[in-house]
């Protein structure tokens, strides 16, 4: 019975002009999408590739130096670009993609793309994300809104009543009538994404999996959207009524909550300024060490406490090269100034994340968006753990840099030059993204809410369609 | 008899609570709206003054020290410290060159939540590290702020739909049309009298909303009356377009269903599709060159330019004398400096031709989405916005042009006097170069885009002549 209404549904669905037009049009968008961002896609890889190569040999062939110098003159560690970015760009537009990594300082991602495009990139672009997010969700708004009310309106509800269907067998026929056309157009989506995917050369992390899972976000997306469209028709006696109801409910959940929850997270949690932000270090590190300054307060004691450690009365008979030494304690006591304070910036990021985690009961679209993001690694949260992975490697680099001046040469010889032996010997930035049980880890809470939309969706609209009245 | 139909269909509307909905639901709106982007501008605004305030007060404290130090009152200080040496002042009290909010830069938050509004430069210093990025959660930018330009641009025209897209179709369906038109009456100015009607209410909630909320928080919108009209002329036309629209698919006879599909449809359109398609496009064919390959470009060049210091150095004496050390007695104690200057000018010319290379490529798409704008009046007002707010791309290109302008001044003040191995005195922080924001020089984006949303009212009366010869009457009154 239930397939039978699904199928009278979708023939009439399938048979109406707006929909074969919304239809055809949704399907070309998408396709369109995929292909600008797999073009895009490759050539920012290629770039980035380019990119990773040249600092590279930059590193390696950059000549004899003092090892500190070579510290100062640092290397650039490059953001990789995943497969799935290919789907959901997220928020990779809005941080950058390099970060110069050097001695003494801890540096942001540099050049975002937002910074280089005009206003209208804020506009949003038309990636395959873009049209699963909000547009497939109006789509099913535009086929379902009239699902209960054109039955009410020709008096054909009541003839079905006559006739013995149960309201619920009614309502899970017209969900599937809904549901199916939603899974003809998201289904050779998928496989061609698989298809692009697969054939991408050094796809490296991509997985089937992942790719299966985030079509299941969206589908969970699209039958809470189903639940609340039948919900919407049931309820009301005018098509109008419905379809204008179920459009303010589309623009609060998908335009304006997100928005709203920004405006909350940034009252309650704001981020500081980006010279605040460094000012704040910048006094922290004037109370410490400072590697540069031997004069400095904090120096001179480790000075004394390091001449008594080795039995000696001047820096000169120390078995190292001091200067060196006192670099990289200062260089450690700056990483944690840094440390200290990315994290508090961290604690700002998760209190505002739990804003947003907060009203996404309000909106389904919020925890779809961050699950999306989050398994395309394309989320704030890849991009802390990039930047946190580029922050260990400098710490790395620059230690061995100071390690070889402390071990190789005396206090005060400046000259003390060395060569690509030791600037290959520092191995590349390698970066391997979180697995993906971190990812769901961290994202459990989006993925309950997900969930409780759906469910709560359904029992709304299972109570709607029981008390249901045929006039 | 037009009169008459006018003045009960205002009745109508009076005693429909709809109206009243919509009055208190816009000006809610739009005073969440406005107190979200007030609050942005000041922060801003509040950074920007403690940041001037720090400046003033250091400079105090330094002459003061200078004073003292003239007086042999103190020890001197390390050579690095020492007020007196005008490398420090150049190094260490560097001026606030800051970018001030417009008046009505409440309207539109813009770019402005991706830059910094102000930068320290310093004696020494590539233009291209500085830094303007404003450090923000990303999600932040990605859903973008709630502020009256995203009212205007995505709200307003649904606002718009809902209050006329059944205008014609619902007289239709009540049967109400066929007594109407039993008078003597014209059907399409009927029609138009109408939507006039419900535009005029609109537009008069509209404007009064915004210029309620600019007032209760403080924006001066009497004082900037030239920009305070040209905001409301660029929303009234705006939402006369979506009128018309309106007009245009109730003139083509369908049910109200039917017209609030295809009236959502142009939104989509217009407002979500087509600058979404435009921006992913000009990645496509115009893509901003790779940042990351710029800056190899540049560090080569550099590497290079650093290798050849010291010949450099002397080839640049010769072209500039009057640089070169002229009392070979008297040890200057800015040498270190003088010599890094030149080096630094070397480099920078050196490295000139990548950076220009860059920013010809920005450019190239830029000026393309510039052009493209003209698809979309979601994108025109858009720009008019940021325009009248000041928080366009051009204007924070032009303010970056400011400050890279200003750090040439602020060196060029200290080379002359440190060649002549001057030093710094307690008075000359009153003659210290100054800079002060102006925008003037940004080319205006709004009269042509004014001129675009006029383009496109005119194609939609033009779209309905053309529907009102072609339909005939009994079409548009057959149900």
């Amino acid at each position: 019975m239930i397939l039978k209404i699904a199928l009278k549904e979708l023939k009439e669905i399938v048979r109406e002009g707006r929909f074969r037009i919304t239809a055809i049009t949704l399907f070309a968008l998408l396709l369109a999408a995929l292909f600008v961002s797999k073009s895009y896609y490759t050539s920012v890889n290629a770039q980035h590739s380019e990119a990773k190569k040249n600092a590279r040999s930059e590193w390696v062939e950059q000549g004899q130096k003092n090892p500190h110098s070579a510290a100062h003159y640092g290397t650039y560690a490059f953001k990789p670009k995943y497969p799935l970015s290919l789907i959901d760009n997220g928020v990779d537009k809005y941080t950058g993609v390099s970060i110069y990594l050097e001695a003494h300082k801890r540096n942001e991602a540099q050049y975002a793309a937002a910074q280089d495009q005009t206003a209208l990139s804020r506009f949003g672009d038309l990636t395959p994300d873009f049209v699963l997010i909000f547009i497939v969700p109006l789509f099913i708004i535009l086929i379902g809104f009239n699902a209960f009310t054109r039955e009410r309106e020709s008096g054909t509800l009541r003839l079905l009543k006559s006739q013995g269907v149960s309201t619920w067998k009614l309502t899970m026929g017209k969900w599937l009538g809904l549901f199916l056309p939603v899974l003809l157009i998201a289904i050779p989506v998928y496989v061609l994404a698989a298809l692009f995917l697969a054939n991408i050369k050094d796809y490296g992390q991509f997985s089937l999996w992942a790719l299966t899972l985030l079509f299941g976000v969206y589908l969970i997306y699209y039958a809470v959207f189903i639940n609340i469209t039948l919900f919407v028709s049931s309820h009301f006696k005018k098509s109008n009524v419905a379809f204008v109801t179920l459009l303010g409910i589309w623009m609060v959940s998908c335009l304006a909550m997100p928005k709203i929850s920004t405006a909350i997270a940034d009252k309650l949690y704001p981020y500081p300024t980006q010279v605040e932000f460094e000012e704040q270090i910048a006094v922290d590190k004037k109370k410490g060490l400072d590697g540069h300054n031997p004069w400095n307060t904090e120096a001179k004691k480790l000075e004394e406490e390091t001449l008594k450690k080795y039995g000696v009365d001047s820096v000169q008979q120390l078995p190292f090269n001091w200067d060196g030494f006192l670099m990289q304690e200062g260089e450690k006591h700056t990483a944690d100034i840094y440390f200290k304070h990315y994290q508090l910036l961290k604690d700002t990021y998760v209190n505002q994340t739990n804003v947003y985690r907060s009203t996404a009961a309000l909106s389904p679209f919020l925890p779809t968006r961050f699950l999306s993001m989050a398994i395309c690694r394309t989320d704030y949260t890849s991009h802390w753990d990039f930047a946190n992975a580029a922050e260990n490697y400098r710490i790395e680099l620059v230690g061995k840099m100071n390690g070889d001046m402390a071990a190789n040469s005396k206090y005060g010889d400046w000259d003390y030059l060395a060569d690509d032996k030791l600037w290959s010997s520092v191995p590349d930035f390698q970066y391997e993204p979180a697995s993906y049980t971190t990812v769901i880890r961290q994202n459990t809470s989006n993925l309950i809410t997900l969930l409780a939309w759906l469910l709560l969706s359904f029992a709304a609209l299972y109570g709607a369609v029981t008390k249901m009245k045929t006039i | 008899m037009l009169n008459h139909a006018i003045k009960y269909e205002w009745l109508n509307l009076l005693r429909d609570r709809w109206v009243m909905i919509l009055l208190i639901l816009f000006l809610g709106i739009t005073v969440f709206a406005v107190r979200n982007g007030k609050e942005k501008v000041e922060d801003r605004m509040a950074t920007i003054t403690k940041e001037k305030e720090k400046m003033v007060k250091l400079d105090r404290k330094m002459a003061a020290d200078i004073d003292s130090l003239n007086k042999n009152l103190k020890p001197a200080p390390e050579a690095w410290k020492d007020p007196r040496a005008l490398d420090n002042i150049g190094w260490n009290a560097p001026r606030v060159v800051a970018m001030d909010a417009q008046p009505l830069a409440v309207i539109s938050t813009g770019q402005s939540d991706l830059f910094t509004h102000y930068a320290k430069p310093k004696i020494y210093g590539e233009a291209y590290t500085l830094g303007f990025s404003e450090l923000s959660n990303p999600v932040q930018l990605l859903f973008g702020s709630f502020d009256l330009a995203f009212v205007c641009i995505y709200l307003l025209p649904l606002l718009v739909l809902g209050f006329s897209y059944n205008v014609l179709s619902s007289e239709k369906e009540s049967g109400v049309l066929r007594l109407t038109l039993a008078q003597p009456i014209s059907l399409y100015q009927w029609l138009f009298g109408k939507l006039l009607l419900r535009f005029f209410i609109l537009t008069s909630i509209v404007v009064a909303s915004i210029l309620f909320s600019l007032t209760i928080f403080d924006i001066d919108w009497l004082g900037n009356r030239g920009a305070a009209t040209k905001l409301i002329l660029l929303v009234t036309v705006y939402i006369f377009f979506w009128f018309l629209i309106s007009f245009l698919i109730n003139l083509l006879g369908n049910s109200s269903g039917s017209n609030a599909v295809t009236l959502i449809a142009v939104w989509v359109v217009f407002v979500l599709l087509i600058p979404s398609i435009i921006s992913q496009t000009a990645n496509s064919f115009y893509p901003v060159p790779s940042r990351t390959i710029m800056i190899h470009e540049y560090r080569e060049a550099k590497a290079l330019a650093e290798k050849k210091a010291d010949e450099i150095l002397k080839t640049y004496y010769r072209e500039h004398p009057e640089y070169a050390p002229k009392d070979t007695t008297q040890q200057n104690q800015y040498s270190w400096w003088l010599g890094n200057f030149a080096a630094s000018d070397v480099i920078n010319q050196s490295v000139q031709p990548v950076l220009d290379d860059y920013n010809e490529a920005l450019n190239k798409q830029q000026s393309w989405v510039n052009r493209l704008r003209f698809l979309s009046p979601a994108i025109l007002l858009q720009d008019g916005l940021n325009d009248l707010a000041g928080t366009s791309p051009a204007h924070y290109t032009d303010f970056r042009d400011q400050v890279i302008a200003f750090a040439d001044t602020w060196r060029h003040y200290f080379i002359p006097r440190m060649f002549n191995n001057e030093k710094m005195q307690a008075e000359d922080f009153g003659s210290l170069p100054t800079h002060s924001y102006s925008s003037a020089q940004v080319p205006s984006h709004y009269p042509a885009d004014l001129m675009g949303l006029l383009f496109f009212l005119t194609l939609t009366v033009a779209g309905s002549v053309w529907v009102y010869r072609r339909n005939s009457f009994e079409n548009v009154l057959s149900v």
